[in-house]
């Protein structure tokens, strides 16, 4: 076992401590005040830990421009994405799975399986998987109820192959009684907010956490890895 | 609660596959029922079963046929399509066949199998709810207040008939929030007896520390689409936690009206008081149920 399995899972670059195996994060800000360079940040581990993106409100293109943006590697046999926009079947490959509409819970769900499941088998033990964001699941869902399904699925998965999840929403784009019920699903979360033109979080709910608000540099936050 | 020998239904049309599923299983420690088509899956679900594993293709149907039916028969049993499948499988109505997909080709696939249902049976893993972090406890809890022993209904009756009289609505109810369903002590305006626990309100109540209000629940996200409480004619309701001195919150009482309605503090403060008292009537049960027995010897 290597020093980052001792350590749970680690985030070189944002400050938080590490985070134990199984564990699952929501992640909340402001969609325009980097919430998707948080989240990835938060993907971005060592080499030999794997990534799984479910791309719900950008397409696999863009999320993997984003990705590189923040410094982070790209290795196509390390990393693998969900791509919900309706025009994805373009980009779809063996590491890049389309879904027609983010409605489509049941083939994203699947999807995830299959892709966890390729990685796995290819020798990535220990898996990152990321949603960004759960807004249009939220919106496009007829039902609230199937998201729960939805969530408690993944997020069981996440929890059974000792896997990170962390999922970004925007609570200003949301119904806040929703955000409250839908967080229930996590272990804890993770704020952001924006204050004197720097990017701030802290943690609620996860253990061994600093309290209080913190500084992080969003744009570089997976550059530590290398 | 958590079974030591979760019951797991294995629906497999291939001899050998299903020989494969089943001895590990079995030698996982589960109870594993044996079926072969779809009809034979639904036949099954007349049993307690704890989860159902099945092949994507079978006989008479598919996998996603068999999830159907459970969903139909227990709501949140967990379901795992086991077999190769792709998202174009899926049936149109997509939200509805949320389910735990686990691919037969990949390596040692039994063995994650097991692993999987492990965790899926242990609660909690596929329903459609949010569920309080501490819920093994809190049904725990829940456990030693159950009142179906007791003459407990004229108490009950009493209480939700003062509520409806004294908030001025149609119905009022003591409900407890079992692991699948609320469970109805007293229901007055109404001839209710349990309700599953996807379509409850209180399910969400139980996660609040104040009294809970939806004035209007076409206008809640959480409840706007719930036929159920459409069909049981709901449109605003306020509910008090029924929390036990150890701190768990068990259930709930409720006030419930046809009509939008918004609420005071001080209603929503009485409400409290009114919980309060049902909370303190099931205590003084919970405390005979443990003394008659130690009487009876």
């Amino acid at each position: 076992m290597s020093q980052a399995n001792d350590a749970g899972y680690v985030f070189e670059g944002v400050p938080l401590e590490p985070v134990s195996e199984g564990t699952n994060i929501l992640v909340t800000g402001p969609s325009l005040g980097g919430l998707r360079q948080l989240l990835l940040g938060l993907l971005a581990g060592p080499s030999e830990e794997g990534i799984l993106l479910v791309a719900a409100d950008v397409s696999a293109t863009e999320a993997v421009g984003d990705f590189k943006a923040i410094g982070g590697n790209v290795d196509p046999s390390r990393m693998c994405l969900i791509d919900c926009a309706q025009d994805s079947s373009e980009s779809e490959s063996e590491q890049i799975h389309g879904v027609a509409t983010p409605a489509d819970l049941t083939g994203i769900g699947m999807s995830f399986s299959q892709l966890y499941e390729q990685l796995h088998a290819s020798g990535t033990a220990r898996v990152r998987t990321g949603l960004y964001t759960l807004g249009p699941l939220l919106m496009y869902a007829d039902d609230i109820r199937p998201v729960y399904r939805f969530l408690h699925t993944v997020t069981g998965r996440i929890q059974s192959v000792d896997g990170l999840g962390v999922c970004a929403v925007d609570p200003a784009a949301q119904d806040e009684r929703t955000i409250k019920s839908v967080a229930q699903t996590f272990d804890g979360q993770v704020e952001l907010r924006e204050r004197d033109g720097t990017h701030q979080i802290r943690s609620h709910g996860l253990s061994g956490q600093p309290d209080g608000w913190h500084s992080v540099d969003i744009n570089g936050t997976a550059r530590s890895h290398q | 609660m958590v079974d030591s020998h979760p019951t797991v239904v294995s629906v497999d049309g291939d001899p050998d596959e299903q020989a494969a599923t089943v001895d590990a299983l079995s030698a996982a420690g589960f109870e594993v029922i044996q079926e072969t088509t779809v009809s034979g899956a639904t036949s099954a679900l007349s049993s307690e079963i704890d989860c159902v594993v099945t092949a994507t293709t079978l006989p008479d149907g598919t996998g996603f046929d068999v999830l159907e039916r459970v969903r139909a028969a227990y709501a949140d049993c967990p379901v795992v399509l086991f077999g190769e499948a792709s998202p174009a499988d899926v049936p149109a109505d997509s939200q509805s066949h949320i389910v735990e997909y686990l691919p037969r080709s990949i390596p040692g696939v039994r063995e994650r199998l097991v692993s999987l249902i492990k965790d899926a049976t242990m609660g909690g893993y596929q329903v459609a709810y949010p569920v309080p972090e501490d819920e093994q406890a809190r049904l725990e809890a829940l456990a030693a207040y159950d009142v179906t022993d007791f003459t407990t209904a004229e108490t009950f009756d009493r209480l939700t008939k003062l509520v409806v009289s004294h908030f001025d609505i149609d119905k009022a109810f003591v409900g407890l929030v079992d692991e699948h369903e609320e469970r109805f002590v007293a229901c007055e305006g109404a001839d209710w007896q349990t309700v599953a626990r996807e379509d409850t309100i209180c399910t969400h109540t139980i996660l609040e520390h104040e009294v809970m209000v939806v004035e209007d629940l076409t206008e809640d996200p959480r409840f706007a689409s719930n036929d159920q409480l459409r069909e049981l004619d709901v449109r605003s309701y306020a509910g008090a936690q029924l929390t036990t001195p150890g701190g768990q919150t068990i259930g709930a009482l409720c006030c419930l009206d046809s009509e939008t309605r918004s609420y005071t503090t001080e209603e929503c403060q009485d409400l409290q008081l009114f919980a309060d008292e049902a909370m303190e009537q099931l205590e003084l049960r919970r405390r005979l149920n443990e003394r008659l027995p130690q009487e009876t010897a």
